[in-house]
């Protein structure tokens, strides 16, 4: 685990767009208080902008009508929150069992030679950013690869080779 | 009395209160489960899981105590091995990355870490490893900082914002050992209460800007009090000390328990206000502004009251009830017009709904109580015929403006007996310095009509006679302490059977009967 607590602001206020808006008001509905929207409501924020500024986050806090401490706590201790800006392009690799025993490393280690950044990082150009992220749930079709949220099933270097040639 | 059920613990027979949880019933007999997160006022929250205990009946063998409502018959074990070891597992997780900093933290020796380390751990670390880094001294608003190295993250400063407070500034930020508090940025601790968190922090990591580096908690006397900051009347304790060659100085106020009245907290404006004990004080008699020996005022002021045709006698709303009957008794033997009109003490609209009045004194019950005129007119009818007024501790630049006041009391004659050196102070021909509430002994009734002893707590380099110990010595009939308590029981029907130091901690309630004036 990291220190996620330093927030990055963007120097705007943060507001979600009109789809965003109406589907937060159609998910309020679903639950018993209003709190229970704090991850849903981050997740939309996410969807957004790529990631969840410091901005964002009391937007959220005010619009649910809840503590902005809240919030930050429920967005710094899901890892999966990203707290900064990533690549254009975000590549999950799976590092769970099922994933790690049929080759994810090959694939880890393919990318990093190809797009030059390690987990964690993102690339000088903005265009990717890579992350090792555990259990996709897809075991059966192990490795798994999501990029932008999608998934991609039995992956080999092959077709990684074909997947990163459409987003290049 | 509460319903007492009997249970073992070690296989010795206690008997306890019931409906309790086993942390509070337990500790009222003595015997010690330790905890760090649970607080009486914040409820079990059961994250630290120092207070685990066994329980002989077929339940899982580690419960916590929290967490468990006592039962009769139930056999609790504290000291068996197994409970040892997990008590000394909780701490070695706890101290893991909390820093050997006690000699220069303000907690040490009020420290549950460091007290707890003594009795259930003792041993050496283990750890090889870098301990994990996190935030010092974080400004987090209200004159509140925070160490988050020194948190073991029970989560009640968390727990204080969100429940009692209903601002939720704080929160538990990241997860597993890089979890910190911290304020969201931008939203700082802003709210009247704020200072609590200091208190309920059960180690170092919230200190208050106000007492941090000031004095070593060992070195600090502890007297009972009440606060005169407002009309609820919370109790407190003041912490003082006097260092070598210095006066007896205060260094702070905490909250005292007292369910009836303000439970386990205090506001801020309260807890500070120790300051004005110290600072700001009368502590010379003054002709106009001309220091005098007190004996020499006295004798100056006798003279005046006798030449005088018409006085008018006024006292503060803070004035104890002792004080406020020997000044009642003065005044009638000498055929004065008694007034408490003190309006400036109200902050309007000032108060809220859960400890912190309006009225910024801590006695007006009393004054209605005793019957003393408080209204406007009054006084200022009478100060404009009188030729002398006799001011007892009354800041009567709360309630008018300077230049009003001055044009009412032209032409009049003004003895202020005084404990602060206001301006009014100076406005006055003569000044006679009092003790403050911390330095004298008496009671008070609070908005809730309860009434409440409180003792001397602090004895200045020079021993200041109090108010009633002035208006005996210019002539109240009410010469002595015993004098006093026995008027006082001809009116306040419910202080029959008590002797000054035997009223209850937790106050008299008063009853609607004994009250009847003060709604009035």
């Amino acid at each position: 685990m990291s220190d996620r607590s330093q927030l990055i602001s963007t120097g705007k206020p943060f507001q979600y767009d009109k789809e965003r808006d109406a589907e937060f008001e159609r998910l309020v509905k679903r639950y018993p208080t209003r709190e229970s929207m704090i991850l849903p409501s981050l997740w939309l924020i996410q969807e957004q902008e790529g990631w969840v500024s410091q901005e964002a986050i009391a937007y959220a806090a005010d619009r649910i009508g809840t503590f902005a401490s809240k919030v930050y706590e429920a967005a710094t201790f899901y890892t999966m929150y990203h707290l900064h800006p990533m690549g254009e392009n975000h590549i999950c690799i799976c590092r769970t069992l099922s994933c790690w025993l049929r080759g994810k490393q090959e694939i880890v280690d393919y990318l990093e030679t190809k797009i030059g950044i390690k987990p964690g990082q993102i690339s000088e150009d903005g265009k990717f950013s890579l992350e090792e992220v555990e259990c996709l749930g897809h075991c059966g079709t192990a490795p798994v690869v999501q990029v932008n949220g999608e998934f991609h099933e039995d992956m080999d270097v092959d077709k990684l080779k074909s997947l990163l040639a459409t987003l290049l | 009395m509460a319903e007492k059920i009997k249970l073992f613990v070690n296989g010795v027979e206690v008997e306890v209160e019931a409906k309790k949880n086993l942390i509070d019933a337990i500790s009222a007999v003595g015997i010690e489960i330790p905890h760090l997160c649970y607080h009486p006022a914040l409820g079990a929250d059961g994250n630290c899981r120092m207070c685990l205990v066994g329980i002989e009946d077929g339940r899982p063998p580690l419960v916590p105590a929290c967490k468990t409502p006592a039962r009769e018959g139930m056999k609790v074990l504290l000291d068996a091995e197994h409970i040892k070891k997990i008590q000394h597992d909780v701490m070695e997780l706890e101290l893991i990355n909390h820093p050997i900093d006690c000699p220069v933290c303000d907690q040490a020796g009020e420290c549950k870490l460091q007290d707890y380390y003594m009795s259930y751990d003792q041993k050496e670390s283990r750890m090889t490893v870098p301990q994990v880094t996190k935030g010092k001294k974080l400004d987090f608003g209200s004159g509140v900082i925070h160490d988050q190295e020194r948190c073991v993250v029970c989560g009640r400063c968390v727990r204080f914002c969100r429940q009692i407070t209903k601002t939720g500034e704080l929160g538990a930020i990241n997860r597993s050992d890089d979890t910190r508090i911290n304020i969201f940025p931008g939203r700082p601790l802003n709210n009247r209460y704020a200072l609590n968190v200091v208190d309920l922090c059960p180690v170092g990591a919230m200190t208050s800007s106000d007492f941090r580096f000031k004095q070593r908690v060992w070195f600090l006397k502890k007297a009972p009090g009440i606060c005169h900051g407002c009309a609820k009347g919370c109790n407190i304790t003041i912490d003082h000390n006097r260092q070598k060659y210095e006066d007896d100085i205060i260094y702070r106020f905490r909250p005292l328990l007292n369910k009836q009245v303000n439970g386990y907290f205090i506001c801020d404006e309260g807890r500070l206000s120790y300051k004005q004990e110290n600072d700001g004080r009368l502590i010379e008699a003054r002709l106009s502004t001309q220091p005098r020996s007190i004996d020499e005022i006295l004798t100056a002021s006798t003279k005046e009251i006798d030449r005088a045709e018409k006085i008018v006698i006024s006292l503060s709303p803070n004035c104890s009830l002792e004080q406020m009957i020997t000044i009642k008794a003065l005044s009638e033997k000498l055929g004065a017009t008694l007034t408490g009109y003190s309006e400036g003490y109200i902050k309007q609209d000032d108060g809220d709904d859960f400890l912190i009045q309006d009225d910024k004194s801590a006695n007006r019950a009393g004054l209605q109580l005793l019957e003393i005129d408080n209204s406007r007119d009054t006084f200022t009818g009478a100060i404009r015929e009188a030729d002398l007024l006799i001011n007892f501790n009354n800041n009567l630049l709360l309630s008018f403006a300077e230049k009003e006041i001055s044009k009412l009391l032209k032409g009049t004659k003004v003895i202020t007996v005084t404990s602060h050196d206001t301006p009014f102070t100076t406005m006055a021909d003569m000044a006679i310095p009092v003790a403050s509430f911390s330095e004298y002994a008496g009671t008070v009734v609070n908005s809730d009509n309860i009434l409440q002893s409180f003792g001397k707590a602090i004895t200045k380099n020079i021993d200041l006679d109090d108010i009633s110990g002035i208006a005996a010595r210019l002539g109240s009939p009410l010469q002595t302490p015993g004098e006093r308590f026995a008027a006082l029981q001809q009116i306040i029907s419910a202080l029959n059977g008590f002797e000054p130091d035997n009223i209850p901690a937790e106050g008299l309630k008063l009853k609607e009967s004994e009250a009847a004036n003060v709604t009035a």
